[in-house]
């Protein structure tokens, strides 16, 4: 117990920092589908970050092939072939993978949720668990950030490529979990160092404003 | 599974010179990347922590600084900037202050000079942009667009109109001295298969013979084969230069209806015989057509129609030229082709002139730069002591001809600077006295109009009345104190960089993004090469002719030399393409929107730019002592 309650203390010591001296891993995954129950994660991909940095190297992709999977009716999922997934990673290795990275470091994705519970769901079978410092999404940074601001929030314009176009970032137009995972890294250095953060902010008060 | 950044490579390829990198390397070089996110907070960081490095501006905007906080250079999207530190080894001294927030990438050192290594292409741009020399690779070869880096000069069929006559003949002259007899040369024709002899007496030209003459006055007039050639040659015939080019040869040929050109070097003597079949083989027809139909016209309404056919055709002409200069000089030649058919549709209703004359050419017909939209800028130079009666039969030329080229599609000037108005009518002392007075009192007003009369052509009358004149011309503008305030002048119009390289829109209005690249560009050039030629005393008008004879300067240095020369290649080419994509709307014919530009050029246009800045400074340091 006790170092179950020490490893908790240095968990809230490490989120009093300022944000910028975290480690954050920026992260996407494609799905065949929106139900978590039901649907299996096709790809995913991502990458560290050390504010102001991102790191390409860092850089991880994974696709995953699946006996039972029918791509639905379409042949084409998120831009993905059926051939494509000749070059298949095995799920568990690329899981553990991840859990290993996100060790004291901060998830961050656009519109967590999914993501998350997709995660977690293909972890369990392998007695996977993930335990980042915390997570971070930038959906919900911006949904708060334009309440805040009173401004009107249209449908759509939440989505990854409408939330960098206000912050000036260039148009990634594939739809890619690497792609998508750096182009989220990016949209949250702009959001942070614009809106949320001085110098001084710390980790735990960035992650509130994002958290569900 | 390897990753793969589509977006970022796809950014790179239209970011020269990473365009030149095959596909391998390229990825290689995304996978080492670092992105930074640059703002207030965390700029400090870039130098201090990632450098030494290539920098890549992926987006925002930034000003490079000097230690002391001077401006260098303003950086956007595209820009590359750090690698000076790397090719001299020298510590970063610069600094960086953020404009607008934005993201940067680098490639560090290690991956610099791995690309480097592995592409000579890659390693060839960097050395350039070092060196400042980012406006070679186009020399010649026209505007690059970006993805077509690699593209080489090819030579194309209709360029060769602009090679020099020199360039283009084959062998010494079959020459003989006028004492030969008619057998010895239609022997020398038969040995040399040629079609004609030059007749030379001490190394001077006195006339030819042509298969043409032995038919038609020897065998048809039954003349004996034993006599002198002289008795029987063409006299003093019509000559080109070696210097000039084919499109000046095509259109004295077909003016004069001749097939043979003897061609002579600058000490007039002979370098050998151009013919209409060396010339038919040396390009299309089109120009060929072009001009003898201009000639052929027998009246101004079959001239002007054949005139309306020049928009269409140049279009046609530009798009394959090799580079803007040619299709300067082909129109300039095409206005040439039609003065002299006008003045001769004139003379045919009024009598040859009454006395010796030069009918000439200022401005961009002078220069040889002209263009479509350019307006007519010409005159007359008489002979002295001209009767009234006299006088009026120019006047009534001047007239006839300058209606007439208006009709032909080039606008009348608005300045009034052709020969219909009387201040562009003058016997040697008139010009004189005019040139004197701009000399002497250059009033802003003078010096625009020196700008144009000083780059004056003949285009069609009496030779030495012409030579003349322009000698005692270009010796005025031998005058330090006119020098000077001609330094002053065209050192006030600023380069649309500012202080910050940073284009700056030249137009106002809804234009105001635009940027006028004659007035800010081309015509600034013209002005600081024509300061060194006037200098210089030479009396050739074309910007590129003269640099080339400005080579020995010891004012102009070989490099600001060459320098100025591509910058003016370079816009000229620039200049044309605009021309062609706005053909027929309303759009300004010589501004257009860097923003629309592709990556290269634009970094090209920003080089131009700086080349005529540093000119600009040069000749205000070297002239700009002199004067008021």
């Amino acid at each position: 117990m006790f170092t179950a309650v020490e490893h908790w203390w240095q968990r809230q010591q490490q989120l009093q920092k300022p944000w910028q001296q975290q480690r954050y891993i920026a992260f996407d995954a494609e799905m065949s589908g929106l139900e978590v129950k039901q649907d299996q994660l096709l790809s995913m991909g991502w990458l560290t970050m050390r504010p102001p940095v991102i790191d390409y190297g860092s850089a991880h992709y994974h696709l995953f092939s699946h006996a039972e999977l029918d791509l639905k009716q379409s042949p084409v999922v998120h831009g993905l072939l059926s051939a494509d997934f000749e070059n298949s990673s095995d799920l568990r290795s690329s899981l553990e993978a991840l859990a290993s990275e996100l060790e004291g470091a901060i998830l961050l994705c656009h519109n967590i949720t999914l993501d998350w519970n997709f995660l977690r769901r293909a972890a369990k079978p392998f007695g996977i668990r993930f335990k980042p410092l915390a997570l971070i999404d930038t959906l919900r940074f911006e949904y708060r950030r334009m309440q805040r601001q009173q401004h009107h929030i249209e449908r759509g314009s939440l989505s990854l490529q409408a939330c960098r176009k206000r912050y000036g970032l260039p148009d990634y137009n594939s739809h890619h979990a690497l792609s998508d995972a750096l182009a989220c890294a990016e949209l949250f250095l702009a959001q942070a160092y614009r809106y949320g953060a001085t110098e001084h902010t710390t980790t735990r008060s960035l992650a509130q404003v994002s958290r569900r | 599974m390897q990753p793969e950044f589509d977006d970022v490579k796809r950014f790179l390829l239209n970011c020269p010179p990473f365009d030149v990198l095959n596909d391998e390397t390229l990825n290689a070089c995304v996978q080492q990347l670092k992105a930074i996110y640059l703002n207030e907070q965390t700029v400090e960081t870039l130098f201090k922590q990632h450098s030494p490095a290539l920098y890549i501006v992926r987006s925002g905007g930034y000003d490079l600084l000097l230690p002391n906080g001077h401006l260098i250079e303003h950086l956007e999207a595209y820009d590359l900037f750090g690698y000076p530190s790397m090719l001299s080894g020298r510590e970063v001294k610069n600094k960086l202050s953020v404009v607008h927030d934005g993201i940067v990438y680098i490639v560090p050192e290690r991956v610099f000079h791995q690309l480097r290594r592995e592409s000579n292409a890659f390693e060839q741009y960097f050395i350039r942009a070092h060196e400042r020399r980012l406006l070679e690779e186009t020399a010649g070869s026209g505007v690059l667009q970006a993805g077509q880096a690699s593209r080489r000069r090819e030579p194309i069929a209709n360029n060769q109109l602009d090679l020099r006559i020199a360039e283009v003949i084959q062998k010494a002259p079959i020459s003989l001295p006028s004492t030969a007899s008619i057998q010895e040369a239609a022997q020398a024709m038969r040995e040399h298969k040629v079609s004609s002899v030059m007749v030379v007496d001490d190394e001077r030209m006195v006339g030819i013979l042509t298969d043409r003459d032995l038919r038609n006055r020897v065998v048809a007039e039954g003349l004996p084969f034993t006599l002198n050639i002289n008795a029987v040659m063409t006299q003093a015939p019509r000559s080109v230069y070696g210097k000039q080019t084919l499109i000046d040869a095509l259109a004295v040929m077909t003016q004069y209806n001749v097939h043979h050109l003897p061609v002579l070097d600058d000490d007039d003597k002979p370098l050998g015989m151009l013919t209409n079949t060396d010339l038919m083989r040396q390009q299309r027809s089109e120009p060929v057509m072009l001009i003898s139909a201009l000639n052929k016209a027998d009246s101004l309404e079959a001239l002007v129609a054949e005139a309306a056919q020049i928009p269409v055709y140049m279009r046609t002409f530009a798009a394959s030229a090799g580079h803007g200069s040619a299709v300067g000089r082909l129109l300039a030649s095409l206005t040439d082709t039609m003065t002299r058919r006008l003045i001769e549709l004139y003379e045919r209703e009024h009598g040859v002139a009454p006395a010796r004359y030069a009918w000439l050419a200022f401005g961009s017909q002078g220069r040889e730069d002209q263009t479509l939209s350019s307006d007519q800028d010409n005159g007359l130079l008489l002979a002295d002591n001209l009767t009234e009666e006299q006088l009026q039969w120019f006047a009534g030329l001047a007239e006839f001809v300058c209606q007439g080229l208006y009709q032909c599609g080039i606008p009348l000037c608005p300045g009034n600077i052709m020969a219909s108005n009387p201040d562009c009518r003058h016997p040697l002392d008139g010009w004189l006295a005019r040139f004197r007075e701009w000399t002497r009192s250059p009033t802003p007003k003078a010096l625009m109009y020196c700008q144009i009369f000083f780059d004056s052509r003949m285009v069609m009358g009496n030779k030495q009345l012409y030579n003349n004149y322009r000698e005692q011309v270009a010796k005025l503008g031998q005058s330090e104190f006119f020098l000077g305030n001609l330094a002053r002048l065209q050192n006030n119009v600023s380069v649309p960089l500012g202080l910050f390289n940073r284009f700056r829109g030249t137009e106002s209005g809804k234009d105001s993004d635009l940027i006028d690249i004659k007035r800010y560009g081309i015509a600034v050039i013209n002005d600081i090469v024509r300061t060194y030629s006037l200098h210089a005393g030479l009396t050739a008008p074309q910007t590129l002719q003269r640099l080339q004879l400005l080579q020995q300067s010891r004012l102009l240095s070989p490099r600001d030399n060459q320098a100025l020369g591509e910058a003016w290649q370079f816009l000229t080419q620039l200049r044309l393409q605009h021309q062609l994509e706005v053909w027929g709307t309303d759009a300004a014919k010589n501004a257009l929107d860097p923003d629309d530009l592709s990556t290269l050029t634009r970094r090209q246009l920003k080089s131009a730019f700086r080349v005529i800045r540093d000119s600009q400074q040069g000749v205000a340091l070297k002239f700009g002592r002199g004067g008021a």
